[in-house]
């Protein structure tokens, strides 16, 4: 039995009541916050906690098939959910830290850019092996019809398998994703870099120059940690592969943005707390 | 303008790097069989097909990488605070890492496979002593080459982030770049060389990997010579092209309109490699043609 034979069991439930909990829980911590941090604290954890959903949000547009794809047995990209995304996220992460000079929205989108570059450029590679490798045109397992293209799908679905390599949704829903979880890991360093650099040059009593290496990494530590964190928070809700925005696991994104939420606001709560207490 | 210069020629020797990181990654990565086709190694004996594969994949590509290449770095790093040079300092610090990729790959063949004991699957000792130096060796290549280039960054283009941080991100970034181009032909078409080019493997087929090779049975130096020629140099272009066009962007376009130069040449980058992959997925439509008849609109 693969992956692809596995049913989703419950996994497509929504439950208000932990839904529900899960905010208040997120409203406890952003409480807790202004009392200890008000201000530049608060500005940065809500900063985080939208930084934090565009990654949750992000992911479920990522065309991941896992071991299934690697045998051309179910469309997507051949790795897991949260390693594709993070790859491409933090290859954003690095183009918005680059840019986090030039103010928080060309940071924010160069870093979006940069994480969709490199899904563009991955999911491209990927149609190229599958058709110049491998001779198996892409087919979408889930729909009969490319959404975007109008392409029919099953008659290119070779037999015994749930369709094979990247229908052109999937190549957008992966540009997407990478767009999105690229643009989150970026606020959330740059939410935590302008925290760093305001407190603690008072923290330890030196210049802001001096601190600077500091804050940087400390900063760019926490936004890869948080960055897998809601990274592997979707892969969870995803439960295996999904081919993308088309697919039908993607309407669980709601339970995954609010689990991004609580998640980034106790980690972005930690983060904090390390330069105001 | 000489700074302009200088920064295309380190972006080049960048993308440089990074293409035969790729390389090297993946090659690596699939003769440990460390990529997602390794569901099926594991899986063989279980269906009663023992083999002579080798078998290290407790831990994705990505995050092995991330581990490897941030340690690589992180000794570099430590190397040159202490006053030894950076070249001396970047080997120094891959072999270390590469030690630790060595015990990696050990531990992770040997309880895999230990695992499989009561499906008759032997721990080969031959394998063990005869592949993990093979896999060190690449491994060492795709760790000195992601270090080098993290180096570049840092020294020479002025990236903020340190450089184990750097290590740590684009280690990450070479597994995930690796083991989406170069797992489809390393599983696909390898592992499942026996059944139809052309086609996917039918879920029915699980497991009945390929064990015998032209004399004697297949291991996995066999498939590291066969996804090199492809596989291999695909995952290398895809790294290379990400690292090169990621900082081509930034260095030549980021004084333009206070760094929405670099965002829109992004764009249009984006947009390219869409019309691309639009032609390809078209092309193969038209030349590889359906597998059955179109499905009417009224029986669907």
């Amino acid at each position: 039995m693969t992956a692809v034979a596995a049913k989703p069991a419950a996994g497509g439930a929504m439950n208000p009541t932990a839904m529900a909990i899960g905010l208040v829980l997120m409203l406890v911590i952003i409480g807790a916050c202004w009392k200890i941090a008000p201000g530049l604290g608060l500005m940065a954890l809500i900063g985080m906690i939208i930084g934090g959903v565009l990654i949750g949000f992000g992911t479920h547009f990522v065309p991941v098939g896992g071991a299934p794809a690697a045998m051309g047995q179910a469309p997507g990209i051949a790795t897991g959910v949260p390693m594709l995304a993070a790859g491409a996220g933090l290859a954003g992460l690095f183009g918005g830290a680059w840019a986090a000079e030039q103010g928080l929205v060309v940071a924010f989108v160069t870093g979006a850019v940069g994480g969709g570059l490199m899904m563009a450029i991955t999911c491209m590679m990927v149609s190229f092996i599958y058709v110049f490798g491998m001779g198996i045109p892409a087919a979408s397992g889930k729909v009969k019809v490319d959404p975007i293209t109008g392409d029919t799908q099953p008659e290119f679905k070779s037999q015994g398998t749930e369709g094979h390599g990247l229908p052109f949704t999937s190549f957008v829903g992966g540009v997407i994703g990478g767009l999105l979880a690229g643009g989150g890991g970026t606020l959330i360093y740059l939410m935590l870099l302008d925290l760093y650099k305001a407190t603690l040059p008072g923290m330890m009593n030196a210049t802001e120059s001096q601190i600077m290496p500091i804050a940087i990494s400390a900063a760019g530590i926490f936004a890869v940690g948080m960055f897998l964190v809601n990274a592997v928070l979707t892969a969870y809700n995803i439960t295996g592969t999904i081919e993308g925005p088309h697919d039908p696991k993607f309407k669980r994104w709601p339970r995954a943005v609010v689990a991004s939420a609580v998640a980034s606001a106790l980690c972005g709560f930690v983060a904090i707390l390390i330069v105001v207490m | 303008m000489e700074s302009i210069v200088f920064g295309i020629g380190i972006t080049a020797l960048t993308g440089a790097l990074a293409t035969v990181a790729g390389a090297a990654e993946d090659t690596e990565s699939n003769i440990g069989s460390q990529g997602d086709p390794n569901s099926q190694v594991q899986l063989a004996p279980q269906m009663g097909y023992l083999h002579r594969i080798f078998n290290k994949a407790v831990a994705g590509e990505p995050p092995a990488y991330g581990l490897w290449c941030a340690l690589g770095a992180g000794l570099a790093w430590a190397f040159m605070a202490m006053q030894i040079n950076a070249v001396l300092a970047i080997v120094l610090g891959c072999v270390l890492a590469v030690f630790v990729q060595g015990v990696y790959a050990t531990t992770a063949y040997v309880g895999r496979t230990a695992s499989l004991k009561k499906f008759g699957q032997p721990v080969y000792v031959d394998i063990l002593k005869s592949m993990t130096t093979v896999t060190m060796a690449h491994a060492f290549v795709a760790i000195f080459c992601t270090v080098t280039l993290c180096y570049l960054m840092n020294a020479a283009l002025g990236h903020p982030f340190p450089l184990p941080l750097l290590g740590l991100l684009w280690g990450i970034a070479l597994g995930a770049a690796g083991s989406a181009v170069g797992n489809p032909y390393y599983g696909k078409e390898r592992q499942y060389q026996n059944q139809k080019f052309g086609a996917g493997v039918p879920i029915a087929q699980s497991g009945n990997i390929v064990r015998y090779a032209e004399a004697g049975e297949r291991n996995s130096l066999d498939n590291g010579f066969f996804t090199a020629k492809l596989g291999g140099p695909a995952s290398g272009v895809c790294f290379g092209l990400i690292v090169f066009l990621e900082l081509w962007r930034t260095v030549i376009f980021e004084r333009i309109s206070a760094g929405w130069g670099a965002i829109i040449v992004g764009i249009l980058i984006i947009l390219i490699f869409t019309v691309i992959d639009r032609y390809i997925e078209v092309w193969a439509r038209k030349t590889y043609g359906p597998y059955a008849a179109p499905v009417k609109e009224a029986s669907s």
